[in-house]
Parts: structure tokens; sequence; C-alpha cells
């Protein structure tokens, strides 16, 4: 095996063909205690972070929109409303668990979002169908970012925007606490919480290998996007990119 | 957070005034940088008409820049102020959004009445609406009485008619200079083609 067919998995390095089941393995440990374990870590912030890419979005009634990596279906929640009746959310996710939580949720929420199984890298949609990708915390899991980025960019109607919501580099001056945080706390309340530790580990991992604000910004220049832009939220923690497609 | 915050405030008054989405969608996409009183602000309009502080790389289209001193004078709705408003880049976009902007209203009662209810919500209102047209008005007054002062008493600024006599006088020493100078060059020409003649009779 060559180095160019391995890739990382959180600080480890590992075949390529391995790392979606690894994800896959996190992921189908932490399904269920996905949502508890977001609150606590971010103490309740990601929801904050998550309505305020639905903010910028600038969707409309009437709107196609692709939740990628949708999970649990936070976001695709707070899209539905916003497109209604005559608009248009699908839900994916590449982990059976993770969907199967988002597509309960929007049940039990009495709303119309069809959850689709399916991998960023080869989207089943045609060319120019959606007015807004989005995909939040989940680019970071991917194997190959760059193709993941160009399947979005194809889906995308001209005008359209892909967002992307995601850990990032943090303020410089507060990063030895945050590490603190990442690798110490992090692990701890997921043993205590979820009964995982390795999985919080790897979510801390994974956080420090994703590409930084400006990084990410110019793949998606690279993915053929323009006018592309990042806010940082909470002090870098997490950025949220936004591109257009021209 | 801070742009969260204010991109939250923005999206709550654009919901209070529907009207300005219909008309600010036009320039989806588009960037306006409010510069006032050396705070600055880069707005950014969003596909759905609704409005958003753009991102950390983002370049304006366009900047409105009015210095501190103006926004007193635009305060105390003085027209002739509005006409010195700096506008650059695409200026149809910061007018156009300008003019918007400028338009909409915040119903705070509305927003407090949901907290406290409507008819305290009225009051409190009421008490903030004399308060700020009282504090207005003393502003303008207390500042009329120090312009006043300053004319008067102890001249340190200068008064409007010596203001405009003084630009008089410029421009009408501009205008003399301009009629020598060209006076000089004629003579000067003048005496050049003088000299020329003597020169060639010589010869």
């Amino acid at each position: 095996m060559t180095s160019e067919n391995n890739t990382h998995f959180g600080f480890k390095t590992v075949a390529e063909a391995d790392k979606a089941k690894k994800v896959g393995e996190v992921f189908h440990s932490v399904a269920s205690k996905y949502d508890l374990m977001n609150d606590v870590m971010s103490a309740g912030m990601h929801r904050g972070w998550k309505r305020f890419a639905v903010e910028i979005s600038g969707v409309r009634s009437g709107d196609k929109v692709l939740d990628i990596a949708g999970g649990s279906g936070d976001l695709s929640k707070l899209f539905a409303k916003k497109v209604g009746t005559d608009g248009q959310v699908i839900l994916t996710d590449i982990n059976a668990s993770m969907l199967a939580v988002g597509r309960d949720r929007m049940l039990d929420a009495g709303l119309q979002v069809p959850a689709l199984q399916c991998d960023a890298e080869k989207l089943p949609f045609p060319d120019q169908y959606f007015d807004c990708v989005i995909v939040a915390f989940g680019l970071r899991n991917m194997t190959h970012k760059d193709l993941a980025l160009a399947e979005m960019q194809r889906v995308l109607k001209v005008g359209g925007r892909l967002l992307v919501l995601e850990f990032s580099k943090v303020w410089q001056p507060l990063s030895k606490i945050y590490d603190v945080y990442s690798f110490k706390l992090l692990p701890l309340m997921g043993k205590l919480l979820a009964h995982d530790a390795e999985s919080y580990q790897y979510l801390a991992e994974s956080i420090r290998m994703h590409p930084d604000q400006e990084t990410l910004k110019q793949m998606m220049v690279d993915a053929g996007l323009s006018k592309v832009d990042y806010y940082n939220l909470s002090a870098g923690v997490v950025a949220l990119h936004k591109g257009y497609k021209t | 957070m801070l742009k969260a915050l204010s991109t939250s405030f923005l999206q709550h008054l654009l919901a209070q005034n529907s009207w300005a989405n219909a008309l600010l969608q036009p320039y989806a996409g588009k960037a306006v940088q409010f510069d006032i009183a050396s705070i600055k602000a880069n707005i950014i309009i969003l596909e759905d008409g609704g409005l958003a502080i753009a991102g950390e790389t983002n370049i304006a289209d366009a900047t409105v820049c009015i210095s501190a001193s103006l926004l007193l004078r635009l305060i105390a709705q003085d027209e002739a102020a509005k006409m010195q408003i700096v506008i650059s880049g695409d200026t149809h976009l910061a007018t156009e959004f300008a003019k918007v902007l400028s338009n909409m209203r915040w119903d705070y009662e509305d927003d407090l009445s949901k907290l406290v209810g409507d008819v305290s919500a009225l009051k409190i209102s009421q008490f903030g609406r004399e308060a700020v047209s009282g504090i207005k008005r003393n502003s303008i007054q207390l500042a009329e009485m120090l312009s006043e002062y300053w004319q008067e008493e102890k001249p340190l600024i200068a008064k409007k008619r010596h203001v405009e006599k003084f630009n008089a006088e410029v421009d009408t020493l501009r205008a003399d200079v301009a009629r020598f100078e060209k006076r000089l060059t004629k003579l000067t020409q003048q005496q050049l083609s003088s000299h020329h003649q003597t020169t060639d009779s010589s010869h």
C-alpha cells in the first residue's frame, strides 16, 4: 500500500478504504446519545451555530435544500420550516444509525423530509438541482473532502450556495484551554455520558486534523465556488463558510 | 458571536418590515460597508432579501461614510447634512440600501409586549419616546447655546455670515487673480512678439 492510499483517522493513519468504516463505527456508537453529547460538549451552543447557518443561507419559501451528513436532522428541521410546503429538504447521511435518528425525529415533528443514505462523494442527484447545500459537522469525516466539495458544487443550481459548518482553528490565545478541554475533558465526558471515550477522543483529533478557515476557503474555491466567505463563531471554535456557484 | 447576534437582530428587524425584502432581493449577494463615526459594519444582502453581517473576508461593493460631526447633524435632522454623506463604490446600491434602512422601523413596543404585556409595553414605550425626545431637544438647545457663547462671548467659532463673507471675498480674490494672470500672459505675449519684430527688422 502506498502513502497515497492512506488517510488520517484522527491522529492515526489508516488505509483510505478503512476510514469510512471506522467513522461509521464511531457514529454507530454515539448515535443514540448524539444530541445529549452535543448539548453537553458545546453547552448548547451548537443550536445557535445551526440557527445562524440557516439565517445566513438566505433560503426562502419554495427552495430545494440538501442537508448532507445531516445526522439527527437539526438543520433539516429548521430548513423544512423555511422552505414551506412548496419547497423540498432532503436529509442525507452515510451512516444508517444517525440517519435513522434524524428520520424518526422528522416523523415525530410531523415533517415530510425524505431521508436518504448516501455517500457525499457520490451524490445521487442530478446536476444543478438544489438552491442550497449544507454540510454541518460532517466534512471533516469525509475521506476525500475535495471530491465531496466538487459533488456539492455539481448539484447546486447557478446562484445556489454551499454552506459548510465545521469545527475550525480557534483564536490563538484560547488554544491552550481549548486543547485541555478537547483532549482531557471531552473523552472524560464521552466516557461518563456515552460510555465511549474513544469516539470522543477521535472527535477531538479529527477537529485538529481538519483544515483551518483559510485552507477550507481555498478548497471551496478550488471546487469551483466563488465569493467564498466565512464567519468565525465562538472565537473560531466553529467556522461557517459560504460560497456561490456562478 | 457579535456577528451572530447582530444578524439575528437584523433578521428580526426585517421580519417587522417585510416590505423591505422585495426591495433588497435584487441586490442579493452584495455587501455595503457602513463607516459611521469610525464604527464599521459590513452588511450583506441575502438571497431571500434578508440582511446579515458579512463574514471575515467579505469585500464590500459599496461604502457609506458618515463622520461623528455629520452624524450629530443628521440626528438633529439637518437636511443639508444628507448631502455630505460620502458614498463610494456602487453608489446606486448604497443609495438604495441606505434608503431602505432609513425607512425601517424597530417595533420595540411589540417586542416588549411579549415580555411585559401590552399595557406595560405601551407605557414603557411612551416613557422611552418622551425621554429620547427630551434628550434630543435638550442636546440641540445645549449645542445652540454653546454655539452662541463661542460666537458672541468667547469667539472660538466663526459666525455663518462671517464665513459667507469670507468665502465671497476669497471668490472675488480668485477671480481677480485669474484676470490678472490672463492680463499678465497677454502682456508677456505682446512683449515677446514686439521683441521678435525688432530683431527681424535689425537683420
